[in-house]
């Protein structure tokens, strides 16, 4: 932050309220302030008071205890606003769910809201004892959780500041080739101006008209030529530059999410996706499926049994449930087309139909 | 005057009409039926309004459609000038109609300028009195009084609602003054019979801004239908007044006043939690339901806009963070700290807002969601708490609508932070600007929404610069010449003084005694031979002031003042109307006066100086914009990325248009004359870049001309000027009556004729089938056009 601020400018009649010194007796005083109770003193007072460990707050009337290493610079100049901004970074940290982790939009407001509640009740010292308590219930149930979300959010500001990082670079290239560009043109311009003159002076006086036209001509040629050249080059670039984000344009995968808890409702129920079928390449259609009937293994016939017994009709592979299944397959086929049905779609169960048929077959 | 184009009758309030008013109205009836855009530049003084309206008011009256007109002009004075063209029209067509059409026409502008209650007219300040009328006119004010609080009313508002609200003023044109004195003697609000006739008005004429500022135009000119005709007169400057819509400044002092506004806020909300708990708690539960959109809250008493344009409205709920008011407060407390600390920089910055939003999420734990919706959540907030000194939350609001412009728009925008007001200087008094780059943001719903747009002007070349900048596709784009009985303006470039050196204000050699000697020759001879008034512009107001005091130390300044009174204009617009005043004063009086003006500068834009006012002007220097600028800097570079418009070449157009808006200003009519001389060498190579009228008028031996030459060859013309001139001179060349219409026509049918019968016979040799041959005249025809255009843009 210090890097991006620059230096600070204070007024001059800054007073450091433990040691009374001015800024305009000591230009480069710098002021420190703790977040245990955010009381401002200059940077010698730190120094000189808490170099020998741990000591108590030496604004009067806070008794609250200081470490040296915990001094950091101010970063707003509302001490209000830079103790609420230090309660959020810790809440912000422990309530990290993302909007896609709820059912609803509706939840995850009120979410939200919550959240913003919880800190407002932090920094108006509102229960705290209770809301810390919730919090670090939630802190310990859902480390996961919260540890995936940080994790997200790492990368999405990783890519962004990747992302922002080449944008600058191509700009600044473009305006490279911008301005390689006009110079050139412009030394052309110059080279095409010397040599029409030159041209000029050797040519006899007659067709100076002449040379006057053709060195506008070609100058013009040069020009419209190098500008279509351009513009095929920057088609080009563009047509690529596209197909780069495209490629690059792949969304961050979704982190596995963690359990339910007492604090935060609303949350998207976790789905165990399915696994996955075997590959059926009939598409539901099983060839031995028999639906009206089932093939015994021998039926009581006088006429075949005889079959049965007769080693020469075996002998060939003759074999009689063949027989039994095509002769029943021939039966019953087109006993579950009921033209009827099909015409006026009148809801018929299928199962009696075929509970029927199965009895027929028994008998 | 009566008179047909194709099957439409146009009646023209004058009895002679000139020739490129005639075209203009042509091209105008082809734009309409194409139903498309278009640019139209037309020389200054040939009466464009007048034909426009002429045009448009009988193409509304002749057509079932009834097209509603909204014409945007720049100025009030505009405005006022085009209202009363427009009753004079009405009135000729009455008078050859011989009955009065059922006809409405309104104009509207700010509450300052139409206010007629007794106390908050007197108010200065416009802000001032938009505060004060909301705070008598508001809805929950009157509730209060309803209940029988003692709170004061309006009565001229109040008056409004005892009339049929559809019927608040009588048909016909009201001028500005007209509604006044209409609003004084039948008691009722100017502004509001105005604001709420306008969906049953023909013609509604106001000010750019009603249309292009997102944050007025979603209340005003929200329920114009699809297939209004709006037109932008003066539009030169378009593309700026877009930017600066959207753009927004932020300075320590104002955040000072943000934060003082919040604290403000705090206070009311823990107030009317002690009293009415149960309002914060039904805004609370609305806004959890996601009805603020469906709130039916009156329109014109919104007092924080949103800034967003329509296409970008979000139809969502407010996100939780922000829903209860005390967090509301808290979030824009943490934003506005943040802004302070960025303040403190003392290097300047530069960034897009994606960075900007990171930066501020990585120190405040601010999302953009929330940002998004800043502004609108401050209108709901302040309407519940139903404040009424809105004026003191005037730099909150500004916070508001600049989170909501930060978190909406990644591109096209800019933010810089400029921590020195100048280069030099040391005390730090930092400027956070965040700078629209692209025009074509503001007005692209314009052109989404209404089906034909017409851009006109007296200056708009390069006429392909508009349709690219504002990213707009025309059906026509054409520039009109000047037709002149006698050439009664002269235009000339000075590139040398009278010793042959090249003058020039370029930053090298600006200030260099021979140029500056020269420019004050230059000065002094014209205002020694020039009649009456005398203009001179220059490029800044810097360049101005440091050539003036050279010119004291070389006693130019007393020779000139042996011809002529000499003004000069300043920043300070009280002052500079002052100078105006005596100007025209010592104009009239015969001994002539000489303004010393600054091209960028408000006499450059608004003032006229026909006659007499001025008969002379000199553009010392090409007026350039301020190059080292960040925000022209990070422009020029948008425009090339996005636009493919070289840096150089916009430069160069936009020095042009503010140059040729100043010749412009010499000439406001067809028996006006002036000189207009170009003193600078670079004017020689752009001469292709003035507008069509002034660079035809220009004759090659005048383009190149040093000062003595310049000097004799203007009294040549001055000379030839102060012959008489009859009006009957004009007829037929650049006047023209109904039967040099009609020849016109005649001539053009003909011609059409020829052209359609070589191609009907072309088309019978070729193929034998008549109907190919007609496509192929219209095939014709069409190149006709390109061609012109294409001589046009080389």
């Amino acid at each position: 932050m210090a890097s991006r601020n620059g230096v600070d400018r204070r007024d001059d009649d800054e007073v450091c309220p433990v040691c009374k010194s001015s800024r305009y007796l000591n230009p480069n005083m710098r002021f420190l302030i703790n977040p245990e109770c955010y009381h401002k003193m200059c940077e010698s007072c730190v120094d000189r008071i808490f170099s020998s460990g741990p000591s108590s707050c030496p604004v009067a009337g806070c008794r609250k205890t200081l470490r040296k290493n915990r001094f950091r610079a101010q970063t707003f100049e509302d001490i209000g606003v830079e103790r609420e901004v230090d309660i959020r970074r810790r809440v912000m940290h422990i309530l990290n769910r993302r909007e896609d982790e709820f059912d609803s939009k509706r939840n995850y407001d009120d979410f939200l809201e919550q959240r913003e509640e919880i800190i407002a009740n932090l920094v108006s010292r509102i229960d705290v004892a209770k809301t810390e308590a919730q919090l670090q219930a939630y802190a310990s149930e859902n480390m996961d959780s919260i540890r995936a979300n940080q994790a997200l959010e790492e990368e999405e500001a990783s890519t962004f500041q990747a992302r922002v990082t080449k944008e600058q670079e191509e700009a600044r290239q473009r305006r490279q080739a911008e301005r390689d560009r006009l110079d050139a043109e412009r030394r052309e311009m110059q080279a095409g101006r010397e040599d029409f003159l030159s041209r000029l002076a050797s040519g006899s006086s007659a067709d100076a008209g002449k040379i006057a036209r053709e060195g506008h001509k070609v100058l013009l040629k040069k020009s419209s030529a190098r500008r279509s050249e351009e513009d095929r080059i920057r088609q080009k670039q563009a047509a690529l530059r596209g197909s780069e984000t495209k490629r690059t344009g792949t969304t961050l995968s979704s982190v596995e999410k963690s359990g339910d808890s007492g604090l935060i409702k609303g949350l998207r129920k976790i789905k165990t996706p399915e696994p996955e079928k075997p590959y059926d390449p009939f598409m539901g259609y099983v060839p031995e499926k028999r639906d009206y009937y089932t093939l015994k293994q021998s039926y009581p016939s006088g006429y075949l049994d005889r079959i049965r017994n007769d080693p020469q009709a075996q002998a060939g592979g003759y074999d009689l449930r063949e027989y039994y299944s095509r002769t029943l397959l021939e039966a019953f086929a087109g006993l579950g087309v009921f033209v009827e049905e099909e015409v006026t779609r009148r809801d018929v169960s299928q199962a009696a139909a075929t509970e029927g048929a199965a009895v027929a077959v028994e008998e | 005057m009566k008179f047909f184009i194709d099957d439409l009758p146009v009646l023209f309030p004058y009895p002679r009409i000139y020739p490129e008013q005639y075209a203009y109205m042509c091209d105008l009836k082809k734009t309409l039926d194409a139903g498309g855009h278009c640019v139209l530049e037309m020389p200054s003084g040939t009466g464009k309004t007048v034909s426009l309206l002429s045009l448009i008011v009988a193409y509304q009256q002749h057509y079932p459609e009834h097209r509603k007109l909204i014409y945007c002009s720049r100025t009030m004075s505009e405005i006022e000038k085009a209202l009363a063209e427009l009753q004079a029209l009405m009135k000729h067509r009455a008078k050859e109609l011989g009955h009065e059409e059922e006809f409405r026409a309104l104009g509207l502008t700010s509450r300052k300028n139409l206010c007629l209650h007794p106390s908050v007219r007197r108010e200065k300040s416009g802000t001032v009195v938009d505060a004060r009328c909301r705070s008598l006119t508001a809805g929950f004010v009157k509730e209060k009084k309803e209940r029988g609080e003692d709170v004061d009313l309006c009565v001229y508002h109040d008056n409004l609602d005892l009339l049929e609200p559809h019927n608040l003023v009588p048909p016909g044109v009201f001028t500005l003054d007209g509604l006044m004195r209409y609003g004084e003697d039948h008691k009722q609000c100017p502004y509001f019979s105005a604001r709420r006739m306008m969906p049953w008005c023909n013609v509604i004429i106001y000010s750019y801004h009603y249309l292009l500022d997102p944050k007025i135009a979603e209340r005003v000119s929200r329920e114009l239908s699809k297939d209004c005709i709006v037109v932008f007169d003066e539009a030169h400057n378009i593309d700026n007044v877009c930017i600066e819509s959207l753009s927004i400044d932020l300075s320590e002092d104002s955040l000072r006043k943000a934060t003082r506004g919040a604290s403000n806020l705090e206070r009311k909300i823990e107030e009317m939690k002690s009293t009415d708990a149960e309002k914060l708690q039904n805004e609370y539960s609305k806004l959890v339901e996601g009805l603020q959109q469906a709130e039916q809250a009156r329109e014109e008493e919104q007092f924080i806009s949103n800034p967003v344009l329509p296409d970008d409205l979000l139809k969502e709920a407010v996100p939780g963070n922000i829903r209860r008011a005390e967090h509301f407060v808290s979030f824009l407390k943490r934003f506005i700290e943040y802004l302070k600390t960025r303040m403190k920089v003392t290097h300047t910055i530069s960034e897009t807002p994606p960075s900007f939003l990171t930066h501020l999420k990585d120190l405040t734990y601010i999302e953009r969601k929330p940002l998004r919706f800043c502004a609108e959540r401050l209108t709901s907030l302040v309407r519940t708490l139903e404040l009424v000194n809105i004026e003191d939350y005037q730099p909150l609001q500004e916070v508001a609508t600049f989170a909501t412009l930060v978190a909406t728009y990644d591109k096209g925008f800019v933010l810089i932070l400029e921590p020195f007001e100048s280069e030099a200087a040391t005390v730090p008094n930092p400027i956070l600007h965040f700078t629209c780059l692209d025009a074509a943001i503001a007005i692209k719903p314009v052109f989404d929404r209404f089906s034909s747009v017409i851009i006109t002007s007296g200056t708009l070349s390069p006429l392909e610069m508009y349709p690219k900048m504002l990213g707009f596709t025309t059906v026509l784009q054409e520039s009109y010449s000047m037709t002149l009985a006698r050439r009664s303006f002269l235009p000339m470039i000075v590139t040398r003084g009278s010793d042959q050196a090249q003058v020039s204000s370029s930053f090298g050699i600006r200030n260099d005694p021979g140029v500056v000697r020269n420019y004050g020759s230059l000065v002094t001879e014209f205002s020694r031979i020039t009649p009456d008034g005398v203009v001179v512009f220059f490029p800044s107001y810097l360049y101005m002031e440091s050539i003036i005091s050279m010119w004291q130390g070389m006693g130019i300044l007393d020779q000139i003042w042996n011809y002529k009174l000499i003004l000069v204009e300043t920043p300070d617009a009280q002052e500079s109307s002052l100078a105006l005043e005596t100007y025209r004063t010592a104009c009239c009086n015969g001994r002539g006066a000489l303004l010393m003006c600054v091209a960028r500068g408000k006499v450059s834009e608004g003032i006229d100086f026909d006659h007499h006012y001025g008969r002379a002007v000199l553009c010392i220097g090409v007026p350039f914009q301020y190059t080292e600028s960040r925000i022209l800097k990070a422009r020029l570079e948008f425009l090339r990325e996005n636009y493919r418009i070289r840096e150089n070449d916009f430069l160069s157009f936009d020095a042009m248009r503010h140059a040729a808006q100043c010749l412009g200003r010499v000439l406001r009519g067809k028996d006006d004359y002036g000189v207009m001389v170009l003193a600078d060498r670079r004017f020689e190579r752009k001469r292709n870049q003035l507008p069509k009228w002034i660079n035809q008028a220009m004759l090659d031996s005048e383009t190149n001309l040093s000062t003595d030459m310049a000097v004799s060859t203007a009294k040549n013309f001055l000379r030839t000027m102060a012959q008489p001139f009859k009006a009957k001179d004009q007829e037929g060349i650049s006047t023209w009556g109904l039967a040099d219409i009609e020849r016109h026509e005649a001539k053009r049918k003909a011609e059409e004729a020829r052209v359609m019968q070589q191609e009907f016979a072309n088309g019978n040799k070729m193929d034998g089938v008549v109907t190919s041959a007609v496509e192929v005249v219209e095939d014709e025809y069409d190149d006709g056009i390109d061609e012109d255009m294409m001589m046009l843009d080389a």
